[in-house]
């Protein structure tokens, strides 16, 4: 659906780069984009619509290159729902979104008939001709939904659709973007600050900070290594030789006062019993660690902190895991697995306790 | 509690609409009709329209009447006659037609800023000349609209009470639509040029009238002050006005062609510059 490689914007040919040499392949689906404000979310999603030329670097849209001349054909095959509010204040919901049918190629009566529909999908059947100066936060973002609907297209960046909502409001709209991608077959491509909103519809996951990827994967593949995460305590310390053979049991994420965070290698924890009786240590606790995909954000947005985290050393494919891929791309997560590399001294240390499977599936360069 | 569909049907065929110069200048009149000041302007130029008319059957009278021949003195001293006749069913509507001007055009590029709707609009297949091309063509579209009655009803009016020899020439519209042509574009590339600049529809409006007025007192004063009428040419009004002057061939025109013309290229080239430069998605997504 969407690949780019170094791809880098720069607002000015003096300014620094807002996006830093990006790379990824995205498959269709409900994608997340996470970051703070100001990460590069809606940079990106303006250089993929073809309004900001990248500075370096390159990709596909669609199967269409960026930047090349078709660019805007392929503008007729997405839909763009801004962050702000894009509304022509003094027309009504209805004249709008019909002329921004109109804008995307319909004939001006399929336009007028089409905004029927689509307004009656968001919801918004009834004060379809009031202006829209009048509608609260909520009928505004599901007419700016509705423009992006519009035209039937094959993927619509979404650009913190929920940004100004009551809880209802958020479920509302969360629930139409579902229904999106389940009934329209449409691509989502999903940026928001709300880790919430994200985990809620996302299939896959991109987080960006600073203009760089700071860790991209599938929501499965995040979820299934969060489920592998637990706490072990033993009756008496772990000497020298014990501690190493932890890693026999999956990736040591911590070890303070005789606790281990651990990342299973397998999902069934009787290994763990297994492993504790044939290396002679009594295990007293083994506690699931139930870490909210928050707290991975923060790691991977913030990997200095949480002082005495080991990297997670990289991890060997599981047999369940390997799944046939042309190209090095790994199915299912729709991310290019990166090759194994010495670190570089320049490079920065992997992201404590984000889960391997998701650092390995992105490929940053800079 | 809003009611939701239970599917939405996929959309008709994407290859049937009008091009989007087409759509983005058919919301701008929809929107023109909206802003609701159709009925002081229409009841201005409809008088100025029917002065004109009576005027032209005034003339027909005067010259036919016999009971009215005492008066033709009179009337020659304060009516125009032969080309300065031609000349003026332009210009006597110019400021009115600024005023138009500067309220539609001033916020025809500056709510698209207000609302911020121009980056979407460049999210759909509208490239940024599509939508210069656009407001360009209102802008002019405009001006020309109001003023193409000026030029064909008293001229159908004459030829209709006097024929040929009636005080519109026949050949009077060959003269003054290209006068108008220009005019139009002229007040479109200003009024457009000067609404880029500005951030409010409101403040469009004063930019235009600003410009307008700002450049016709710069000229004024540097003409009085060296002499020189070519310096005429920065002024958009002088210019509107000598166009039809000009085509027409009058005695004593405003300004001669090359200034005229110059003026003119200088106005349209640099305010579409302005608003080509102030419109690009760069510009409108920053």
């Amino acid at each position: 659906m969407i690949a780019f490689e170094n791809l880098e914007v720069r607002y000015g040919a003096t300014a620094p780069p807002a996006l830093k040499g990006l790379t990824l392949t995205l498959d269709r689906g409900i994608v997340g984009l996470l970051g703070p404000n100001g990460a590069g979310k809606s940079t990106l999603l303006k250089a993929l619509l073809g309004l900001l030329r990248p500075s370096a670097g390159g990709g596909t849209v669609l199967g269409i290159p960026l930047g090349a001349p078709e660019a805007a054909r392929l503008r007729g095959r997405i839909g763009y729902m801004p962050e702000y509010d894009a509304l022509i204040e003094d027309a009504s919901a209805y004249e709008q979104v019909a002329f921004w049918g109109e804008l995307s190629g319909l004939a001006p009566e399929a336009a007028r008939d089409r905004a029927h529909e689509v307004l009656y999908f968001v919801g918004l059947d009834e004060a379809r001709y009031r202006p829209v100066s009048g509608y609260s936060t909520g009928m505004r973002q599901r007419v700016k939904l509705a423009q992006a609907l519009v035209h039937s297209p094959e993927l619509v960046f979404l650009d913190e659709p929920t940004n100004g909502l009551d809880p209802d409001g958020r479920r509302r709209m969360l629930d139409l973007v579902l229904r999106v991608r389940a009934e329209l077959d449409t691509g989502v491509i999903l940026a928001s600050h709300l880790l919430a909103d994200v985990e809620r519809v996302a299939d896959q996951l991109v987080i960006l900070d600073q203009g760089e990827i700071k860790a991209a994967g599938s929501m499965a593949g995040l979820r299934r290594a969060l489920a592998r995460r637990v706490e072990l305590r033993f009756l008496d310390p772990l000497d020298a030789a014990q501690e190493a053979a932890l890693t026999e049991l999956g990736a040591v994420l911590e070890a303070r006062n005789g606790l281990y965070d651990l990342e299973l290698a397998e999902t069934d924890p009787l290994g763990v019993f297994r492993w504790a009786e044939a290396k002679g240590a009594t295990l007293v606790q083994l506690t699931p660690r139930h870490d909210r995909l928050d707290e991975v954000l923060l790691r991977a947005l913030h990997p200095v902190r949480g002082t005495g985290l080991r990297p997670t050393p990289p991890e060997a494919p599981r047999p369940d895991q390997a799944e046939p891929a042309p190209d090095n791309a790994v199915r299912g997560t729709g991310l290019r697995p990166t090759p194994p590399e010495p670190p570089r001294p320049d490079q920065a240390e992997p992201v404590p306790g984000f889960p391997s499977t998701m650092g390995a599936s992105v490929r940053e360069e800079r | 509690m809003p009611i939701y569909a239970p599917t939405l049907p996929p959309a008709p065929d994407l290859t049937q609409g009008h091009p989007p110069v087409l759509v983005l200048m058919r919301f701008d009149l929809a929107r023109l009709w909206r802003q609701k000041i159709g009925r002081f302007f229409g009841f201005a130029f409809l008088l100025v329209l029917i002065v004109k008319l009576a005027v032209i059957y005034v003339k027909y009278l005067l010259d036919t009447n016999v009971a009215l021949r005492p008066m033709q003195d009179f009337a020659r001293t304060v009516l125009a006659h032969g080309a300065d006749f031609q000349a003026d069913l332009l210009n006597p509507t110019s400021y009115l037609l600024w005023f138009l001007v500067a309220l539609v055009g001033g916020g025809l590029v500056a709510r698209d800023t207000l609302y911020r709707v121009r980056p979407l609009m460049y999210a759909h297949p509208v490239a940024p000349k599509d939508y210069l091309i656009a407001k360009l063509g209102f802008a002019s579209a405009l001006p020309f609209a109001v003023l193409l009655p000026f030029v064909l009803l008293p001229w159908a009016m004459s030829l209709g009470v006097a024929g040929i020899h009636g005080p519109v020439w026949p050949t009077a519209p060959l003269r003054l639509l290209p006068a108008l042509v220009l005019i139009s574009v002229l007040m479109g590339a200003l009024a457009v040029g000067a609404s880029s600049m500005a951030a409010t529809p409101r403040a469009g409006v004063g930019w235009v009238l600003g410009l307008v007025l700002g450049l016709s007192a710069l000229a004024g004063m540097v003409h009085g002050l060296t002499g020189i009428r070519a310096v005429d040419a920065l002024n958009p009004i002088l210019l509107a006005e000598s166009w039809p002057q000009l085509f027409v061939g009058v005695d004593h025109p405003l300004m001669g062609w090359a200034p005229a013309l110059l003026g003119t290229a200088f106005h349209i080239g640099l305010w579409t510059f302005v608003a080509a430069k102030r419109t690009l998605p760069s510009e409108a997504v920053i």
